[in-house]
């Protein structure tokens, strides 16, 4: 990316002040470096394998700082009809415990800003498989809708089930863990650690889904617990 | 997730793993579009995956920093004179394995160790010269948990895992479906699937459920306390312990409640019947029934013609005829090799013949070579061949007697306790060694665990054992009196080394997973050819020319030990610990190199039962 592309995307309301856009390019940075994981996890839902998946995150970045100027967390946050305050004042003047004011937290401000941004990764999405070769896998666009609408709706359990996912793994024995792992280390996969160790690849798949179900049994019932306490 | 059926579960996961054809990807999209569960599913599974992929990444990233900040020089021997034969305190077998804190993902946490040496799989050096295996880990990475004292390295406590929740107590002419997938008597049963094409398997469960499954049967092991039946008949006998085991089938949880029941499952049908005590019904139409003893039922759909379908469940195998059963294969496997062993005993190539297997218990260990044989010793008998035979071998201290493995009728020979070793004396020049024997390894405790083993170790004498870390080992010492210094890395001091000679490794043969396997054995020290070759289980592991540096043909073996190695010259009440953890029962040795035929030969009419 060159200097003239910066100055092209950069929002034109908050250039005005040079600390003004100091400020905001800082609040932007660190909501996308906060919710990037999301951002890309939301994208690789999306598409059938991660390729493009690096492409479409990239993509969604720039064309949300270009439109940062439009993000009101407000809006895109809790549909709360709390007192619009500047985004930055949100997160410098009010500590994320609770208050009182009904003004926006720095919580919500981060949750408003990932469902704003997973709405512009469906549309780069869309766009990115329309450019591909069409002989490859991809989802149907009604399906690519269908899901970034549920999967947007259920950020927050992701979120869960990410801590739920390390406590979970704790709980299988080591070998077990092992292999689960080993064939979700990038450029690995069951086949290739079947073909390596000689085992076949079937009876691989049956004891990796096994473990697959396994985990997913275990976070749901994790979630579940939590959601009773 | 739950809600989903495994047809779009597995359609889900071939997504992911990108094994999914394009007409199957068709109806995922379908389903994806019409069905909000499927969405859900679909989501969580990817998300997972993603989750395993960051941890994966995590893992490894912190495997790799975490292994070279701790590695450290530590010797794999602790040395205390100055001379072979002196002290030597192995490290124990865990000396190589390291105790890492792993920082996964976000959080840490101790993801615990290697589970054993092998899977570290140390890059060991294997050229220029051995000292019996002292200096051969100069290049292996020797890593000690954090603050463990170097010099004390031998106590840290590093606790050992292994994935299972199952073992298999019997076998009866089971045919695995997939061969490559088959397990034996004895081995733990990790989670997953197993299908047979016949034959029966008792399976206890670590809750203490024991099963009977009559094959053609396919099984999911889910954990210590839960196992599906999709297809097969099975017997399950619940103590106390194990109430609450649950067998599923068809569209059904079976809850034992302390009791014995038989179940015959078809897919999406199943009858049980309640032999004794109670079960309780969960899901499916019977939902919160409880059946008593003599009670039947039919789960999932049931069929047409249900009398007829009930007698299947008569004639299910009991415990008790599944024993009778076993016991009579293994009987029959014995009396086949005994009457082999007959033959094998007037091969007028064997130094010494212990079949053991059909000893009966007392101090001698009978070699069986003809007299004849035993006599025409090159005409050059050194000692007096008095009534005994001199190559009988002597049992001294606490060598147990157990079964062999032919189970029953058959008798092995336990060297579990330092002391315990078989005495022999084979004096006599050779020109080639073929060591055969059936081991069953039950743990590598000591750094290197005998086999055979020369006393003295001197020139032309052998040793044979298996490393900690599963590798068989083979050497004939070269030349004793050539000082060979190696460096100890414990204080990267010189010290001397016993002699010239090179100690020939195979791959590991073993891993704890193994523990308890009867194994066939063999090395071939064959200098007319200049090769030494390795066998497990009739099947050659390695083979390794004899480079003219070590290369030796006037063999011996003089006084040396099964199953330990005594040194009665060493110079200090020391002495190396090398006792095999586990059973011998039968070690023939002969003056010749037999080829790969005669070593398959020698396995087929020896092997028990379990081996195919």
């Amino acid at each position: 990316m060159n200097r003239s592309s910066d100055k092209n995307i950069e929002p034109k309301r908050k250039r005005g002040n040079g600390a003004q856009q100091a400020q905001a390019y800082e609040l932007f940075v660190s909501l996308l470096a906060r919710n990037e994981p999301s951002i890309r996890r939301f994208v690789r839902s999306l598409l059938p394998t991660a390729e493009g998946v690096d492409d479409v995150v990239q993509e969604t970045a720039l064309e949300c700082w270009k439109k940062f100027d439009d993000f009101d967390p407000d809006i895109a946050a809790s549909h709360s009809e709390s007192q619009a305050v500047p985004v930055a004042s949100s997160l410098t003047e009010h500590s994320s415990t609770k208050d009182n004011s009904g003004a926006t937290r720095p919580s919500q401000a981060s949750d408003a800003f990932v469902r704003w941004a997973c709405v512009i990764a469906r549309f780069k999405v869309l766009s990115w498989q329309r450019d591909q070769s069409r002989d490859r896998l991809r989802f149907r666009d009604e399906v690519v809708r269908s899901l970034a609408d549920t999967a947007i709706d259920q950020l927050g359990r992701r979120e869960q089930e990410r801590d739920a996912i390390e406590k979970c793994l704790q709980e299988l024995g080591h070998e077990e863990r092992r292999l689960v792992l080993s064939v979700h280390f990038p450029g690995e996969s069951v086949a290739r650690i079947a073909a390596e160790t000689g085992q076949q690849a079937r009876r691989l798949y049956t004891q990796v889904n096994h473990l697959r179900r396994q985990l997913l049994q275990c976070i749901n019932r994790r979630l579940a617990q939590e959601a009773s306490i | 997730m739950n809600s989903i059926d495994d047809q779009t579960r597995n359609l889900i996961f071939q997504a992911i793993d990108q094994t999914i054809s394009p007409d199957d990807f068709d109806r995922l999209q379908d389903l994806l579009q019409s069905e909000p569960d499927v969405r859900e599913a679909y989501l969580q599974a990817v998300s997972l995956s993603e989750s395993l992929r960051e941890c994966s990444e995590a893992d490894a990233a912190n495997r790799g920093t975490s292994a070279g900040t701790l590695k450290q020089s530590i010797s794999e021997e602790q040395w205390t004179g100055p001379v072979a034969n002196s002290i030597r305190i192995s490290a124990t077998r865990y000396a190589i394995a390291a105790l890492l804190l792993f920082a996964v993902c976000s959080v840490s946490w101790w993801m615990g160790r290697f589970s054993s040496a092998t899977s570290l799989n140390p890059t060991v050096n294997l050229g220029e010269v051995d000292s019996q295996g002292r200096n051969t880990y100069s290049d292996t990475p020797v890593a000690q948990s954090i603050g463990a004292s170097s010099k004390q390295n031998s106590t840290q406590a590093i606790e050992q895992t292994i994935a299972g929740h199952a073992t298999i107590r019997r076998l009866v002419d089971l045919r695995w479906t997939n061969t490559d997938a088959s397990f034996r008597e004895g081995d733990v049963l990790p989670s997953g699937e197993f299908m047979f094409e016949s034959g029966i398997a008792e399976i206890d469960f670590f809750c203490g459920a024991n099963l009977i499954v009559e094959g053609p049967a396919s099984l999911e092991i889910e954990s210590d306390w839960s196992v599906r039946l999709s297809s097969g008949r099975l017997r399950a006998n619940v103590p106390p312990a194990a109430r609450g085991f649950v067998v599923k089938a068809a569209d059904t949880e079976i809850v034992d409640l302390g009791t014995e029941f038989v179940l015959d499952a078809t897919g999406d049908r199943a009858l049980v019947g309640v032999i004794d005590g109670e079960v309780k019904i969960r899901g499916g139409a019977h939902d919160g029934q409880h059946l008593f003893t003599e009670q039947q039922k039919w789960l999932g759909i049931a069929p047409d013609n249900e009398l007829s379908a009930r007698s299947r469940l008569n004639g299910l195998s009991t415990a008790n005829e599944l024993r009778v059963r076993r016991d009579d294969a293994a009987k029959l496997r014995f009396d086949r090799w005994a009457a082999e062993a007959g033959k094998i005993a007037k091969d007028d190539r064997l130094i010494a013949y212990y079949p053991i297997s059909d000893l009966s218990p007392g101090k001698v260990v009978r070699d069986v070579t003809t007299r004849d044989n035993a006599y025409r010793v090159d005409g050059n008998v050194r000692g007096v061949e008095s009534s005994t035979n001199a190559r009988d071998g002597f049992v001294v201290g606490p060598v147990q007697w157990s079964l062999g493995r032919f189970g029953e009728p058959s008798v092995g020979l336990e060297f579990d306790r330092p002391g315990a070793r078989v005495r022999t004396r084979i004096d006599r020049d050779f020109s080639a060694f073929t060591f055969s024997s059936w081991v069953r390894i039950d743990e590598l405790d000591h750094l290197y665990n005998a086999l055979f083993m020369a006393d003295g170790y001197e020139n032309g004498e052998p040793h044979w054992q298996i490393r900690n870390d599963g590798r068989l080992m083979f050497s004939v010492m070269v030349d004793d009196s050539q000082p060979v210094m190696v460096n100890n890395r414990f204080d990267n001091t010189k010290v001397a080394d016993a002699g010239l000679h090179r100690v020939y490794f195979t791959p590991p043969v073993w891993d704890i997973s193994k523990s308890g396997h009867w194994m066939h054995l063999v090395a071939v020290y064959d200098p007319a050819k200049r090769m030494v070759t390795q066998y497990a289980d009739g099947k050659q592991v390695s083979s390794e020319d004899i480079q003219d540096r070590f290369y030796i043909d006037k063999l011996q073996i003089g006084a040396s030990e099964i199953g330990n190695w005594g040194q009665p010259f060493r110079s200090s009440s020391w002495f190396a610990v090398r006792n095999l953890n586990g059973c011998i029962d039968e070690l023939a040795i002969y003056d010749a190199a037999l080829d790969a035929d005669e070593v398959e030969r020698l396995y087929d009419s020896g092997k028990p039962l379990g081996h195919h």
